[in-house]
């Protein structure tokens, strides 16, 4: 398969990178590649202009800052995982970052490209061929919504694996752009909208995550439920953080909505509580009730929300310790 | 636009006119008659297209040629030393680890950096590793196999 024919440049700072994008509208970033390259073979994507942002050699680091943890967009997976500091602090981000594709996807992908990928439905994540049997959909240019028959609404889902665990984490983005740099928590940066998922300002690129020294203070996990174990995008995934101390609980489910969401039910009904079997049973009701997800994988909504659910269990179940 | 670039394969320079939406598979099999690295699915799913760039394994068909410029690119072609085969290459070959080959290249090029990592990885280190290299004769175990052989010899060959 070939790729469509693009502009490619290796601009070597920021500020040379947010001036391509705010002059050539159809600009798209590359970093790992390992989401954009298999959607652009697809013809889904065609930037005119492909930046591949590798070239800017201050954005691949992990480092300590007064207890806050900040990872450069650049940094690879893998690294990301294996880095000790993450791994034992930070177990969800460790897990989920380990829990990405293959391991290839690992050592190719980057944690900002992870967290900036592009949303999934079974209609637009095929090739030319497959999707010119039936007419275009929203999210690939068209007039239609194959999943729900809403009008102008993209139902596609976000299917990332390290979005949630840095939910849970409160972690922090700095966006930054020619004229200007903003710090944002990372919930911000998902819009809820399947065609645009992401809310960047024209010119804004992703370059840096921090999360607080705070979330060192809690057990925090990540469980995820694929088609195959190791190689695929999640069917549903769970990052969950909790403080047993100050009975404060965190919850974050991914691929169930068109975007990265907070568990905010089931927060609530956890927070000021011990965590106990009989916690459990009722966190899985509450949980499964917490997304609508639709049809955008061959996936039925009501076997997602069960897992959620389930996943959920587990992941508390692991921080009492009663779980592997 | 089409450009000159200049690439490191397998220790050597080759100098190579490539477009933008060349992919590094494309530029390797096409331009520069390297066929030992495969293609397979060409979306980055299979594995089959696995080369080493700068000691880890990337996926060459969802890389473009252009942005392994100044990196080291080692192939299945690589290996080799003076005619001898990498122990890698002789353990599959002797534990029965290949069927119909089309994978092979992608599983001894992963399998190599995980034993460039860890001298003595663990089965289940190996499975989840690489779990992304697909065979689709399953011949799984032998492969695992081939490759704890090396393992238990550390490196001396099979």
């Amino acid at each position: 398969m070939r790729l469509p024919k693009f502009r490619y440049v290796e601009p070597e700072s920021i500020k040379e990178v947010s001036t391509i994008l705010l002059d050539e509208p159809g600009a798209k970033i590359l970093a790992g590649g390992t989401d954009i390259l298999p959607n652009m073979k697809h013809r889904v994507e065609l930037p005119s202009v492909v930046v591949n942002i590798k070239k800017i050699p201050e954005l691949n680091f992990i480092q300590q800052d007064n207890g806050a943890i900040r990872i450069g967009a650049l940094t690879p997976l893998k690294k990301v995982y294996e880095s000790p500091i993450i791994a034992n602090n930070l177990s969800a981000l460790s897990s989920a970052a380990s829990s990405v594709g293959s391991y290839h996807h690992q050592t190719m992908g980057t944690i900002g490209g992870n967290i900036c990928q592009q949303n999934r439905c079974k209609y637009f994540n095929q090739s030319q061929w497959w999707r010119s049997s039936r007419p275009t959909c929203f999210k690939a240019g068209g007039e239609i919504c194959h999943v729900v028959n809403k009008k102008e609404i993209c139902y596609s889902s976000y299917c990332g694996d390290v979005a949630p665990a840095l939910l849970v984490l409160n972690a922090r983005i700095i966006l930054q752009s020619r004229d200007n740099s903003r710090e944002i928590p990372l919930y911000m940066l998902f819009s809820g909208n399947g065609k645009a998922p992401l809310n960047l300002e024209e010119g804004e690129i992703l370059t840096e995550i921090i999360i607080p020294g705070k979330a060192k203070d809690g057990f925090s996990t990540y469980l995820k439920s694929a088609n195959r174990e190791s190689i695929d995008f999640p069917i549903v995934g769970t990052a969950f953080w909790g403080s047993m101390k100050k009975k404060e609980y965190r919850v974050a489910f991914t691929a169930v909505d068109r975007k990265p969401l907070r568990g905010g039910s089931v927060e609530d009904f956890l927070k000021g509580k011990d965590l106990s079997e009989e916690l459990i049973e009722e966190a899985d009701q509450i949980a499964s009730k917490e997304a609508s997800p639709v049809k955008t994988s061959i996936y039925s909504p009501s076997y997602k929300r069960k897992m959620m659910g389930l996943l959920l269990r587990s992941a508390i179940q692991e921080a009492m310790g009663r779980g592997k | 636009m089409k450009k000159g670039i200049e690439l490191k394969i397998n220790g050597d320079n080759h100098e190579v006119l490539v477009s933008p939406n060349n992919t590094l598979l494309e530029v390797l099999r096409d331009k520069l008659g390297l066929m030992g690295t495969k293609q397979g699915c060409d979306l980055g799913a299979c594995g089959a297209c696995t080369v080493l760039i700068n000691g880890e394994a990337y996926l060459s068909c969802i890389m473009l040629a252009m942005d392994a410029v100044g990196k080291e690119i080692i192939t299945i072609e690589g290996l080799e030393e003076g005619g001898a085969l990498h122990p890698l290459q002789t353990a599959f070959v002797e534990k029965g680890g290949l069927q119909c080959g089309f994978c092979t290249p992608g599983m001894i090029l992963t399998a190599k950096t995980i034993l460039d990592e860890e001298e003595h990885p663990t089965e289940d280190t190996i499975k989840k590793k690489m779990s992304g290299n697909l065979c689709r004769c399953t011949g799984y175990k032998k492969i695992i196999e081939a490759v704890m052989s090396v393992d238990e010899q550390t490196g001396e060959g099979a």
